[in-house]
């Protein structure tokens, strides 16, 4: 909201510069996100007399003129056609920058300096409406009204010598939505009073309830009605004053009804409705809610679809109005008007923001009813207004207001304890020093003992509710800055193991693995996310269908990563992400909160080549089994001893060759290689490999506790075997058959070549492996070892159908 | 036998030298390092020696044959380099072998550096869900149904009650309905907004919310606290201030500024020209909270700061738009 200094200067005798008003409201809560001068461009203009108007010596179309700028009589050269002594203008001195120059193209702006003009010096520019920045007009200069003032700044003259101020208001200061609001929040910053402006209203002698009737239906929904009617008035537009005002805080002048109300509900916060008295029937007003269903057209042509919820302003037979948020078409203000019931009511905050979340329309009025309003202030708002209207149109104001008002305000008291506010807030305020305090927000001190203070609420501040709103006002005006900073505290003690968090240890993990961490978009298009299976989690008001679901699976959105990158030119890609994925139970309702599953997960991503071209460097393209590594060599390092790599041909959604992987016989997750029609629609030409695994059965069965094992004491025996097996053999197989025949002695199996070739038949492939033996009793003997082997290449031969290569 | 082992040591270290060519060399391992070599033969000696002497020979024995082997190949490496290319004459110019660079995203990174500094000060951290209830994410934090203070947070709903929590708040209530104070807790998690995606808003960003509960928590406390907090992050020159502002869950509530540390508050783009970054907001915890959880709010009392990490980010390394955060492009990813 916009508030103007000049206004707010009508209200309180506020003596501070602009940036230190703004400073101190900002630091007791009410932020000024900035300001602004508005006559700023017209810096060093004035308001000039041309005393004396004389050809130039050296040229056929200029003139020198000689200008009474108040302290001084200028000489200034001047191109313009109708300039003539006598005339009032706009002077723009040495150092003006004039907005518009009229000789550029594009009419850049241009700053004034002394010049020699065809031989004759110049001091100054007498301007045009053009070269002011105020309309498209080049011809001629632009002529003041005869009674300006001379050497008065030409921004005072356009009524421009203001400063806006551009507030931002919290969710629950309703009331600083006005002029009066800010004054008040100036007045306890500054100890000076608010002054509301003077009432003089000139009623006449007709009563106004002898032409209109107020009735309440809904005491609830509305508490009070005031309404006042006034006669004769002919609709036009605003004065200068009240144009320029309104224009200053950001709204546009409409006519001198609709200015008037707009100008009061910006002074005083309270919204006015004007109704066309004439369309009014019988000139009643009846405040009750509308019937379901019913259809309403409001003054912006729109029509709405009522519920029995929302609080209608009727006439005799039909609605008129939507309570506190809208008027309608029926009875709105026209040229035609020349009768005015002028409505100033209040309404219920939770009723009206019903209302309008319903409709689906918020306005000035809506917004203040719904952060509630002052009940005291109908009354005093309504002949304020009347009072204007009088004084710009001369219209005939009834008398007497007819007000009704249900459930008087009565004053909030609340008990305010000396201690508790120093308890939350670290400080040692007295009891007077407290109630001081309190008392320049306008809070009435009703009683004050030493340990507390009773304080009765005034009507405009509804935000004041328990005691814990009054710390907050005594720590708003003893200032947050004064209250100590105190840099000690006692720690208790945790008493608890510390946690490693895996999340952490996987994250430095992987970042010494060499990997690149991402974090990537939980929210996605249904079709992308689709790709992973459904159920999926969806939003029901998507900011755009490209972020409209949730990710049921991490592999859909880092494909879009993956293209990304390849796009730029990186197409080596080591990535992992540690972030969630969402789902639902399995015939779950969106209702109920349990049904939601959400999972963390660990995402693996290898593609393109092992290293990037270079010398001495293996630079062939990744493949499965360098992610398979990378699993293993995880699952490794976090003791994830017990986990088994279950290679299975199911069909997954995204990836082929497919490898499980179970801990402790419990899913864990999978890794495989992204279908090739899967990366078709990301455009990826190269392969992707990924693993997704569910870190919290990682962190469930890591090993943390570990007993030491003591070193061997006797030698190590190498022995190498290959076998010859059919191709069809997964290696597993033989692996599995050594490992059952090696026996306690053999310590290590490792597949150190796999060949297939000329050197063995077609149709088969021999798989050779390191074998180490060792015993924690003794050295063992040639003999033991190869009784061993024996047993190991019989055990192959049976399971595996394999022969020892020779 | 241990003497004839250092035997076979120095005769091996003779040999070894003596061999100027790598035949030379393959009859220095046949005859010390084969199966049937000098080393072997002392194996097959081990046998006989009394049960008492066998494991200090046989130790023996093994460094032995460790120290042989790895003599050998050095020897032979030494020998297989090409005629003429001597140690010093090796080309040091060329590249070092590299392995690929790891790097944490500067989110996690951001994460883990704040919760440093508070586990110091005895913060331990915690987590909550995304997907959440109009009770957690608004209600029990004292925002009333058809208040104007939910319009603060523009909400994605996933139905009627269940939401995408648009902060971490409403995990403070989901920690002290488990725990009793003494609660001193982190919370880091993302959050959502249902605004437009632009340069400098996204639909969801990261938050890091902080809870601490205890008897006689003061305001004073919130401060030092923070202060601590942002001397040891932004530099012990920062300075701050404290603005009075409007959380529905906290009261009083607070702004916190800081010093620009961009321009050194001459004014700068990043901090609007005002030589101040509101950094985080941050309030004495509502009693109505206590109220939800079962605390009583006469003996209890505690404050509650919440921070985005994106902002921290972006001021920190001056990052010009929030959605590099989730495009993972490699060449911003590695500059962190």
């Amino acid at each position: 909201m916009k508030i103007s200094h000049k206004w707010l200067k009508q209200l309180i005798d506020v003596r501070l510069k602009p940036a230190e008003l703004a400073e101190q409201l900002s630091m007791v809560g009410l932020e000024i996100e900035g300001y602004e001068s508005l006559g700023s461009k017209y810096e060093k203009f004035v308001v000039g007399q041309v005393l004396e108007v004389a050809k130039h010596p050296n040229a056929d179309k200029l003139t020198l003129c000689k200008v009474n700028v108040g302290k001084e009589v200028l000489e200034i050269v001047c191109g313009a056609p109708n300039v003539a002594s006598g005339q009032k203008v706009a002077v723009a001195l040495v150092g003006a920058t004039i907005p518009h120059n009229q000789h550029d193209p594009e009419g850049k702006p241009f700053v004034i300096q002394k010049a020699t003009i065809r031989g004759i010096e110049s001091n100054g520019m007498i301007c045009s409406v053009y070269e002011l920045d105020m309309g498209t007009d080049k011809n001629g200069i632009l002529v003041l009204d005869p009674k300006a003032k001379v050497g008065s700044s030409l921004s005072s003259y356009l009524g421009l010598n203001d400063v806006i101020y551009e507030i931002e208001i919290t969710a629950n200061r309703g009331d600083w939505l006005s002029h009066l609001g800010v004054a008040r929040e100036a007045a306890a910053l500054t100890g000076k009073k608010v002054k509301l402006p003077a009432l003089r209203l000139k009623e006449s002698s007709v009563p106004t309830s002898s032409v209109a009737s107020v009735k309440i239906f809904d005491s609830k929904k509305c508490r009070r009605y005031s309404a006042r009617v006034l006669r004769g008035i002919k609709v036009g537009p605003s004065p200068k004053w009240l144009r320029d005002i309104l224009t200053a805080v950001g709204l546009r002048p409409i006519n001198n009804i609709v200015d008037v109300t707009n100008y009061v509900m910006l002074e005083l916060g309270q919204p006015l409705h004007a109704f066309d008295y004439d369309r009014l029937v019988d000139g009643r007003i009846e405040v009750k809610t509308a019937a379901e269903g019913q259809t309403f057209t409001t003054l912006d042509g729109k029509t709405h679809t009522l519920s029995s919820d929302v609080l209608m302003i009727c006439d005799a037979e039909r609605p008129v109005a939507i309570g506190g948020v809208m008027g309608g078409a029926n009875s709105e203000i026209s040229n035609s008007t020349t009768n005015v019931l002028l409505e100033s009511a209040n309404f219920d905050s939770t009723n009206i923001r019903r209302t309008v979340k319903s409709l689906g329309i918020s306005t000035d009025a809506s917004q203040r009813f719904e952060r509630s309003v002052d009940i005291e202030m109908t009354v005093y708002a309504v002949n304020r207004a009347a009072q204007l209207l009088q004084e710009i149109t001369g219209a005939e104001v009834l008398r007497g207001v007819i007000d009704v008002y249900l459930r008087k305000f009565k004053s909030r008291l609340i008990t305010l304890r000396v201690s508790k506010t120093n308890d939350i807030l670290g400080t040692n305020l007295g009891s007077a020093q407290i109630a001081s305090q309190l008392k320049r927000l306008g809070l009435a001190i009703k009683r004050q003992s030493k340990g507390s203070i009773l304080v009765g609420v005034p009507s405009f501040r509804n935000d004041l509710v328990e005691e814990i709103d009054l710390i907050e006002e005594v720590a708003r005006m003893f200032g947050y800055n004064n209250i100590e900073t105190k840099t000690t505290s006692v720690v208790e003690y945790s008493t608890t193991p510390v946690e490693e968090n895996i999340h952490d240890l996987l994250r430095a993990y992987f970042v010494g693995a060499g990997f690149n961490e991402i974090v990537a978009n939980t929210l996605q298009d249904a079709e992308t996310a689709r790709l992973a299976g459904e159920p999926l989690v969806e939003v029901l008001n998507p900011v755009s269908a490209e972020m409209a679901v949730m990710r049921s699976s991490m592999i859909p959105g880092v494909l879009q990563i993956v293209r990304r990158n390849i796009f730029q030119g990186n197409q080596d890609l080591r990535l992992f992400e540690l972030g969630r994925v969402y789902s639902m139970r399995e015939g779950g309702s969106t209702e109920k909160w349990e049904d939601f599953i959400e999972d963390d997960r660990l995402l693996i991503l290898l593609s393109g080549r092992l290293n990037p071209p270079q010398y001495g460097l293996d630079s062939r393209r990744v493949d499965i089994f360098d992610l398979k590594g990378e699993v293993e060599s995880m699952l490794a390092k976090f003791h994830l001893d017990k986990h088994r790599l279950i290679s299975y041909d199911s069909d997954k959604a995204l990836t082929v060759d497919n490898v499980a992987v179970e801990i402790q016989g419990t899913y864990a997750g999978f890794f495989g290689k992204v279908k090739k029609e899967i990366l078709q629609r990301f455009e990826i030409d190269s392969d992707v490999y990924v693993a997704e695994l569910r870190v919290g059965i990682l962190a469930a069965h890591r090993v943390t506790a570990r007993r030491f094992e003591p070193l061997p004491r006797f030698p190590i025996v190498d022995r190498d075997v290959a076998f010859v097996v059919d191709e069809g053999v997964p290696q597993e197989k033989v692996y599995r058959a050594i490992q059952e025949a090696g026996g306690a002695w053999l310590v290590e199996t490792r597949l150190f070549d796999v060949y297939t070739g000329q050197q063995i038949v077609s149709g088969k492939k021999s798989l050779a492996y390191s074998l180490k033996f060792q015993s924690i009793e003794r050295t063992l003997t040639d003999g033991e070892i190869n009784e061993q082997i024996a047993r190991i290449v019989e055990n192959v031969r049976t399971k595996c159908g394999g022969e020892l290569r020779r | 036998m241990l003497e004839k082992i250092e035997h076979v040591k120095v005769d091996f270290l003779q040999e070894l030298n003596a061999a100027n060519d790598l035949k030379a060399l393959e009859e220095v391992r046949i005859k010390f390092l084969s199966r049937k070599g000098l080393i072997a033969e002392l194996f097959e000696e081990l046998k006989s020696v009394p049960p008492s002497d066998k494991p200090a020979i046989g130790r023996a024995l093994n460094e032995l044959r460790g120290f042989a082997q790895s003599r050998f190949d050095a020897r032979k490496s030494e020998l297989e380099r090409p005629a003429g290319v001597a140690d010093s004459k090796i080309d040091l110019t060329l590249p070092g072998r590299s392995r690929p660079l790891g790097t944490q995203h500067p989110i996690t990174r951001t994460i883990d550096e704040i919760i440093r500094i508070f586990a110091r000060m005895g913060f331990s951290v915690a987590d909550g869900p995304e997907i959440e209830t109009d009770y957690y994410n608004f209600e029990a934090l004292n925002f009333p149904p058809d208040h104007p203070a939910r319009d603060m947070q523009d909400t994605f709903f996933i139905s009627k009650n269940v939401l995408l929590r648009t902060h971490t708040s409403p995990v403070q209530i989901r920690v002290m309905e488990k725990q009793k104070p003494p609660v001193r807790v982190l919370i880091p998690g993302r959050v959502y907004r249902n605004e437009a995606v632009s340069a400098r808003s996204h639909v969801h960003f990261h938050q890091m919310e902080g809870l601490y509960v205890d008897t006689k928590v003061t305001m004073s406390d919130l401060k030092g606290t923070l202060v601590s907090f942002v001397k040891q992050f932004y530099g012990s020159a920062t300075k701050y201030k404290f603005r009075p502002t409007f959380f529905p869950f906290t009261e009083p509530s607070a702004d916190m500024y800081i010093s620009c540390f961009i321009c050194n508050q001459k004014g700068c783009r990043m901090c609007k020209y005002v030589g101040w970054l509101e950094i985080l907001g941050s309030g004495m915890v509502h009693p109505h909270l206590y109220e939800a959880v079962g605390y009583d709010p006469e003996k209890y009392s505690g404050f509650a700061f919440g921070m985005g990490i994106e902002r921290i980010a972006i001021l920190r390394y001056g990052i010009d738009d929030i959605r590099l955060f989730y495009d993972n492009d490699l060449r911003f990813l590695r500059q962190f």
